[in-house]
C-alpha cells in the first residue's frame, strides 16, 4: 500500500482580493485522505469547501500551506494523472455528442482509441446514459448533463475521485444510482473525496467526515465516532450545534 | 511529448468541430458562393478586361474576411471557457495550461485556414473561368505569408482576451488590424513631417503593432502575369528565399511575444 496519503492539505490558506481588502476563504485548513478512504467534506455555504477543492485541482493558488495529491504538488500534470474530478457546476460543450465529449476527456487522459472504444460505452452505462452517447449535449437535460459529468470523471478509471458537490443537479433516481456507483468503486479500493450539503449522503458513503466553517476545520472524525457523538440528536443537529458554537 | 502533442491536437480538433457545427463556417461558404457568382457575372457580361479588378476585390475580401474570422474566433475562446466553466473538467485532466492555450490557438488557426482554403478554391476557380492566370510560385508564397499574418493576429487577440473582456479584445484587435494595414502605408510620409518626439512615437508604434501589410502579396499576385494579344508575360517573380525567411522570422517573433504574453497572464490566473 502507498505509504503517502492520496491527498495532503497542510495549513492551507487561500485568500481572495476584494474591494475591502483580502478575504480569507480558507484559513489554515489541514487534513489528509488515505488510499481507499471515502471522505466527505461538509460545511455551510462560503465555508471554503470549493476553494479547498479548487486548490487541490490547481484552479486557484494557495497563499500558503502545502497541498499535495499522490505526493505531487496540486495542479501539476503528474498530480492530475490519477484523479477523476467533477466540478460543482459546469456546462459541457453543447455542440459535441456525449460520446465525443468522453472521447475528448479520455484522450486527454492518455487513453488509446482501443481503450476509448471500450471505456466510453462502459461509463455511459454506469451513469445510466446507455444508448444516448450519439445525442448532442445541447439536447441533454440538466440531470443527464450531470450524469455525463460523472462519466467524464470516471472515464480513465482514476484511483482517486474528487467531486465538488456530489449530487448537485441530480434527481432522487440519479442520486440513488450515483451512490450505487460510488459504493461499488469504493469497494474496489478507489479513494473518494467529495463535498456535499447532504448529510444523509455523507452518512451513506463515508468512512470519515471533515467539516469546515469560516475557512477552518470544525471537526475531522471517523464516521462511527461522529455518529456516536451525534447519538440522540442526529447528525444534522450535531453539525448545526458545532457551527453555531464556532460562529 | 507525444501525449502533449495529442492534447493540443484534441483541443484544436474540438474547436474546429465547434466552428463547423455552430455553422459559422457555413456563412463563409455562402460568402464564397456569392464571390463565385460575382466572378461569373464578369464573364457573363463579357467584360474580361475587368477580370483583374475583380481578382483584386476577391483577394482583398479573402484576407479581410479571414482576418475578421480570426479576430472573432480567437477573442471568445478563453473568456467563454471561463464563463461557461468548461475549463474546469479540461484542466482537471493531465493537461498543462500551456497545452490548453496552444490547443485553442492551433484550433483557431486551423479553423481560419480552413475558411481561407475555401476562399482560395473560389478564387482559383474564378481565375480559371476568367482565363486570368496567376504566377503560381508567387501565389503560393502569398498564401503562406497570409497564414503567418493570421497566426500573428490570432496570438495578438489571445493576449488581448486575457487582458480585457471579449468585446474589448475584439474592438482593440479590429483597431490594431486596421491600423496595421493603414499605418505602414502612411508611415514614410508621416515621418518626414513629424517632430523628434513624434518620430520616436512613430518608431515605437512601428515595432509594437505588427505590420501585417508586409505579409500581403495580393497586389503582386493580381499583377503577376500580363496577357496581351495571347502572349503571357510574367511581371512579378516569386520572392527570394531570404525575404521569405525574414518575413517568417518577423512573424514568429510577434507570435512568440503575444502567445508568451497570453501564457504569462493565464499561467497563474485563478479560475
Amino acid at each position: 500500500m502507498d505509504p503517502k496519503p492520496v491527498i495532503l492539505v497542510q495549513d492551507l490558506v487561500v485568500e481572495y482580493k476584494t474591494v475591502k481588502g483580502f478575504l480569507h476563504a480558507v484559513d489554515g485548513v489541514s487534513f489528509t485522505v488515505q488510499p481507499g478512504e471515502c471522505v466527505g467534506f461538509i460545511g455551510p455555504n462560503g465555508a471554503g469547501k470549493s476553494s479547498t477543492i479548487k486548490t487541490l485541482m490547481g484552479f486557484i493558488f494557495a497563499k500558503s500551506g502545502i497541498v499535495e495529491v499522490f505526493g505531487e504538488p496540486a495542479g501539476t500534470v503528474a498530480s492530475k494523472r490519477r484523479i477523476g474530478y467533477l466540478p460543482e457546476v459546469t456546462l459541457y460543450y453543447p455542440f459535441l455528442k456525449g460520446r465525443e465529449l468522453l472521447e475528448l476527456y479520455g484522450g486527454l487522459h492518455g487513453l488509446s482509441r482501443a481503450q476509448l472504444a471500450e471505456q466510453v460505452p462502459k461509463v455511459l452505462a454506469m451513469v445510466g446514459l446507455d444508448g444516448m452517447g450519439d445525442r448532442q449535449i445541447k439536447n441533454y437535460s440538466k440531470g443527464m448533463q450531470q450524469r455525463l459529468g460523472i462519466a467524464q470523471a470516471l472515464i480513465a478509471e482514476p484511483e482517486c475521485l474528487i467531486f465538488d458537490e456530489l449530487s448537485s443537479g441530480l434527481d432522487p433516481v440519479g442520486r440513488y444510482d450515483l451512490r450505487k456507483v460510488l459504493l461499488d468503486l469504493k469497494a474496489h479500493g478507489v479513494t473518494i473525496f467529495f463535498s456535499s450539503h447532504e448529510l444523509y449522503e455523507v452518512e451513506a458513503l463515508c468512512d470519515r467526515v471533515v467539516a469546515i466553517h469560516q475557512g477552518r476545520v470544525l471537526f475531522d472524525l471517523p464516521l462511527a465516532e461522529l455518529q456516536e457523538r451525534a447519538t440522540g440528536v442526529g447528525l444534522e443537529n450535531y453539525f448545526m450545534a458545532e457551527v453555531r458554537r464556532r460562529s | 511529448m507525444k501525449q502533449r502533442l495529442r492534447n493540443i491536437w484534441l483541443l484544436a480538433w474540438t474547436l474546429m468541430l465547434e466552428a463547423w457545427r455552430r455553422r459559422e463556417i457555413y456563412i463563409i461558404v455562402a460568402v464564397t458562393v456569392a464571390l463565385i457568382a460575382g466572378l461569373r457575372m464578369v464573364h457573363f457580361f463579357d467584360l474580361e478586361g475587368l477580370g483583374k479588378f475583380y481578382r483584386e476585390i476577391c483577394l482583398k475580401t479573402m484576407n479581410l474576411t479571414t482576418g475578421l474570422t480570426v479576430i472573432f474566433l480567437a477573442a471568445r475562446q478563453l473568456p467563454r471557457e471561463f464563463t461557461n466553466r468548461t475549463i474546469y473538467p479540461l484542466l482537471a485532466k493531465p493537461v498543462s495550461r500551456m497545452e490548453f492555450l496552444l490547443g485553442k490557438y492551433c484550433g483557431v488557426l486551423a479553423a481560419s485556414v480552413f475558411c481561407y482554403a475555401l476562399f482560395l478554391g473560389v478564387f482559383l476557380a474564378g481565375s480559371l473561368s476568367l482565363h486570368a492566370p496567376v504566377q503560381m510560385g508567387l501565389f503560393l508564397q502569398s498564401i503562406y505569408l497570409q497564414i503567418v499574418a493570421f497566426a500573428v493576429l490570432a496570438a495578438l487577440v489571445f493576449m488581448l482576451s486575457m487582458l480585457m473582456t471579449p468585446e474589448g479584445a475584439v474592438t482593440l484587435a479590429l483597431i490594431l488590424f486596421v491600423a496595421s494595414q493603414v499605418l505602414m502605408n502612411l508611415m514614410d510620409t508621416l515621418y518626414d513631417f513629424m517632430s523628434e518626439p513624434g518620430r520616436v512615437a512613430l518608431l515605437v508604434l512601428h515595432f509594437v503593432i505588427p505590420q501585417l501589410t508586409l505579409f500581403d502579396l495580393s497586389s503582386k499576385v493580381i499583377n503577376s502575369v500580363d496577357v496581351q494579344k495571347g502572349v503571357t508575360r510574367v511581371v512579378w517573380e516569386p520572392l527570394a528565399a531570404g525575404t521569405m525567411g525574414t518575413l517568417t522570422l518577423y512573424g514568429a517573433v510577434y507570435i512568440v511575444l503575444f502567445l508568451g504574453g497570453a501564457y504569462l497572464l493565464f499561467r497563474r490566473k485563478p479560475l
